[in-house]
């Protein structure tokens, strides 16, 4: 609870917000570019966000993997008239689930104490890598809702 | 039914619906009500329930057909779409598998619509893998149902056939009760089933079609891919595994997110730029304030001398600090007699850069902060070492204190660099009083050092104006004396025993000068071949094949220059003293002034890395045949000069601002020429090459398919007009991370050359590289189709 905190603390205030796009090269597979955003230069270092990115490549890279899960699935689902969606998950959605933790765990460890925010891609509509770019503006003196922001609300 | 907006519901969009699912309903109970009994006892009893399984398959296929949202995506929120609207151009080019394809901004939802992507105008969202809106089961087919659109087309086939014949098997069995009710409904229901088979027969052929050939119902009928050069087909049975089996994509618009709640909270940590060495310059200058302190008065009478020096003259711009890295790493490497094959092909010197500093380091894979780290640690080591063995070898000890040189190459702050400046030269100069012998000697070199160490801070406007000041003491005297050290370095320390501090401060505008002392001093002497001007020719002037011999010749140059590298601390101390002070000064400030000269430096620097690659480029070239090395070098050549025009520019980002991840930094790969290769053009050469060679063949899209690979690739690094390059760059490097050097270079030359295509689709077949062989079959299936 903020009443908690300090006297004087600083907030936080969403400055801009950087879109790390889809990399289109190899078809529609999901791939988001590693190109570093020059917005984030003095904010977070290069090989960190390179190696979200990368994680994130590969977690999307597994869930659109055809192959023998998928293969099951397929003929599951068929069998089962399709049925077979109501009662359990996909391994997309399973992997889009790993994915949400991850993102999760990578704000609360890196990007949020330097003042960003991904943004899971599934709420854009998978096109793009979403970050909030925070900025310290200054002290504040006793509001108690201002000192926090949040983010990956439901929208 | 599609997720759109209340308005769109009306009740017309269903009277399709409505209509195909009274027609298949109806006729199929109708069917088993009134056929099937007899069928059943007639021929088989098992006609029933197969016909009622895939009865139920067609419905439930119809049911996610209608039901399942088709990939609509989400509407953009205003923070993506920041452009103003009539600014923001209308397509997007981006590069699917060395095809253009054009991206479209869509008004309506505000992004520009991904690959294969359009907007329904039905349900007035943009659909992904957009196939067409389907009135029959009033929905949109995009990527999330096309399967199952493809499926009740295939089972409402094959059940309107059977239900067809087996009708028919019935009426004809009872053509005496033709008017009984039996048989009435038979001969109604097999007659909308055959009227119904045509175009559902027509439809269902048609989506096989658009199945083999990848592609959707829009890109067909909007003529797309007409020239047969689809990106997105993976080959017909690949399509079709595709098509059934791979996963289902996930609803973006209808998910229920759970609410993360992060606190966002300053203070706010920062990443630190060139974290280490700052704090070693700050370790610096904390020991140099205490050496200050000690010699302040002293100090103090030395900085105002040195601030009446005169202004050197305009010397080139300052080389960028890796260069000045490189050419110390170098400077070591040759110091320490290491004849190591650092292989530079293709100088792009900002990727060079990094490279260089590792490779004259031993070629191996370390970054270039842990080399740095690492020259800090050697240079604190060789203090006392200096300090251990005054005269032993001038030379070595000189090239060794290039060593720690290294460390505090990176920026440092302007008041440390100051302050370790100005101390040094204080110190210097106080040591120089003790020993007048060294002063003179190394005057001349000294003065070099001092010039470019002003140049240096004067161009790079690092914050080190003021050494200019500190330099500018006209008096020759204290010129001499406080350049000394500059050059011979080692003596001084050695002499008085500096700390490390006093080696670190002006290391690293010591070590260019030096290459050009080194260059100058024994002109004198040797006035023939090491003149570095020729090696700067050597690279500019030389043409095609010849380019290699001058390297080739610069490459033998630069090993005697490498040999003589080590003494020539020792030349320039009997230089300056036989040819005095003055002479030198008149001797180095032109050879300084002049840009080439200082240039040369530069590019001697570069051809003691590049002659160990010329040698390996050297064999190569027999391999390959001088007629790809030609038209390598020719390739190569062009970008060359502009790439030595680099250096001057002061754009030029400082390492650490490099993404790691543009250079495929895999740790094999730093001290390897493929790695250098690949980074510099083959890199992207690779991406364009052999893709845009086999595009030429059919239709060429992309504009650098059209120019030399090589040159478009370079031009390309240097001006980052591929959107999509430097995205395909890291995974593509990550990719020729491993392969052989024997498959990288004679890859490149070949599609450098205007082979045809079929060759050069050949070559790529040869070619271990996985993606681009990888891209270039896959993406040939469709051009020969």
């Amino acid at each position: 609870m903020l009443h908690n905190l300090k006297d004087i603390q600083h907030t936080a205030s969403l400055v801009t917000k950087v879109f790390i796009q889809r990399d289109y090269s190899e078809g529609t597979v999901c791939r988001f570019q590693t190109k570093f955003p020059t917005e984030l230069n003095n904010k977070i270092e290069r090989a960190l966000l390179e190696q979200t990115v990368k994680t994130l490549n590969l977690y999307y890279m597994e869930a659109e993997k055809v192959g023998g899960q998928s293969y099951l699935e397929g003929c599951l689902a068929c069998a089962t008239a399709y049925i077979v969606f109501f009662c359990m998950e996909t391994r997309y959605e399973k992997v889009l689930k790993k994915i949400s933790g991850y993102i999760q765990e990578q704000n609360e460890k890196i990007y949020a104490p330097r003042g960003l925010l991904l943004t899971d891609p599934i709420e854009r509509g998978m096109r793009v890598l979403e970050i909030s770019i925070f900025e310290d503006q200054g002290s504040s003196g006793s509001s108690p809702s201002s000192g926090m922001s949040s983010c990956s609300t439901a929208r | 039914m599609p997720a759109s907006g209340g308005e769109s519901l009306k009740p017309s969009a269903f009277i399709p619906v409505c209509t195909a699912v009274c027609l298949l309903v109806g006729s199929t109970s109708m069917f088993f009500v009134f056929t099937c009994p007899w069928l059943a006892v007639t021929i088989c009893p098992a006609i029933p329930p197969c016909c009622a399984v895939l009865f139920l398959f067609v419905l439930a296929n119809f049911t996610m057909a209608t039901f399942m949202d088709a990939g609509i995506l989400p509407v953009a929120g205003e923070d993506e779409d920041k452009e103003d609207e009539f600014r923001a151009p209308l397509y997007k080019n981006v590069d699917v598998k060395g095809i253009q394809v054009r991206m479209k901004w869509c008004a309506s939802c505000h992004f520009y619509r991904p690959p294969r992507c359009s907007h329904c105008s039905v349900c007035d969202r943009c659909v992904e893998d957009f196939d067409h809106h389907c009135p029959w089961v009033n929905n949109c087919i995009g990527r999330r149902n096309y399967r199952y659109f493809f499926l009740f087309l295939l089972s409402l086939t094959v059940h309107m056939i059977v239900v067809f014949t087996f009708g028919l098997i019935y009426v004809l069995h009872h053509m005496e009760d033709l008017w009984k009710l039996h048989c009435l409904v038979t001969l109604v229901v097999i007659s909308i089933s055959g009227l119904f088979l045509i175009p559902v027969l027509g439809l269902t052929g048609f989506h096989l079609y658009l199945v083999s050939r990848g592609r959707t119902t829009n890109e067909q009928v909007t003529g797309k891919f007409q020239g047969g050069l689809n990106p997105f087909t993976r080959g017909c049975c690949s399509n079709m595994e595709h098509l059934i089996c791979s996963p289902i994509s996930p609803n973006y618009t209808s998910r229920s997110y759970k609410k993360a709640v992060i606190h966002v909270r300053p203070p706010f940590l920062r990443p630190e730029i060139d974290g280490q060495m700052p704090m070693k310059i700050r370790d610096n200058g904390i020991q140099s304030l205490a050496i200050q302190d000690k010699q302040s008065s002293a100090g103090s009478v030395e900085l105002s001398d040195i601030k009446q020096l005169k202004h050197p003259p305009p010397l080139p711009p300052k080389p960028d600090r890796g260069l000045l890295k490189s050419q110390v790493a170098a400077m070591d490497d040759v110091g320490h007699h290491t004849k190591s094959i650092i292989p530079v092909s293709i100088p792009t010197v900002p990727q060079l850069r990094p490279v260089l500093e590792a490779i004259s380091r031993g070629s191996s894979p370390i970054p270039p902060e842990q080399l740095l780290k690492a020259s800090e640690q050697q240079g604190n080591n060789k203090g006392p070492d200096l300090c251990s063995n005054p005269r032993e070898s001038p030379a070595r000890g000189n090239h060794q204190a290039s060593v720690p040189v290294q460390a505090p190459l990176l920026p440092s702050t302007v008041s440390s660099s100051l302050q370790l400046n100005s101390l040094t030269l204080s110190s210097r100069s106080l040591n120089l009083k003790h020993s007048s012998r060294y002063a003179s000697n190394c005057a001349a070199g000294s003065i070099t050092t001092s010039s470019m160490l002003a140049n240096q801070s004067s161009s790079s406007g690092n914050g080190k104006p003021s050494f200019d000041n500190l330099i500018s003491p006209a008096d020759p005297q204290f010129v001499a004396q406080r350049g000394a050290p500059a050059v011979s370095y080692h003596s001084h320390l050695m002499a008085h025993g500096a700390e490390g501090a006093m080696q670190r401060p002006s290391p690293h505008s010591y070590s260019p000068v030096f290459m050009g002392v080194t260059r100058q001093s024994p002109q004198p002497r040797d006035s023939t071949s090491r003149d570095p001007s020729p090696s700067l020719p050597g690279f500019l002037q030389r043409d095609s094949s010849p380019a290699y011999h001058g390297l080739l010749t610069r490459d033998l140059q630069s090993q005697s220059i490498a040999t003589r590298d080590v003494p020539p601390p020792g030349l320039l101390m009997r230089d300056m003293t036989s040819l005095g002070f003055q002479d030198n000064l008149r001797d180095l400030y032109p050879q300084d002034m002049t840009l080439p000269m200082s240039a040369a430096a530069r590019y001697d620097n570069f051809s003691k890395t590049i002659m160990a690659s010329i040698q390996e480029r050297r064999e190569q070239e027999e391999r390959a045949g001088k007629f790809h090395v030609n038209a390598r070098s020719q390739a190569l050549y062009g970008p060359d000069v502009g790439i030595y025009d680099i250096p001057s520019r002061r754009s030029l980002p400082p390492d650490n601002i490099r993404p790691a991840g543009s250079r495929g930094p895999t740790p094999p790969a730093y001290g390897s020429r493929e790695f250098l290769m690949s980074t510099g053009i083959l890199g992207y050469g690779m991406r364009t090459s052999p893709l845009s060679s086999s595009s030429t063949s059919s239709l060429t899209r992309g504009p650098k398919t059209s120019s030399s690979p090589l040159q478009s690739s370079s031009s390309s690094l240097q001006s980052k007009g591929r959107s999509s390059s430097p995205a395909y760059g890291p995974p593509e490097r990550h990719n020729q991370g491993p392969p052989t050097s024997t498959s990288t270079l004679p890859r490149l030359t070949s599609t450098t050359y205007p082979t045809p295509p079929y060759t050069s689709y050949a070559t790529a077949k040869r070619s271990s590289l996985p993606f681009s062989s990888e891209g270039k079959e896959s993406f040939p299936l469709g051009v020969l189709k």
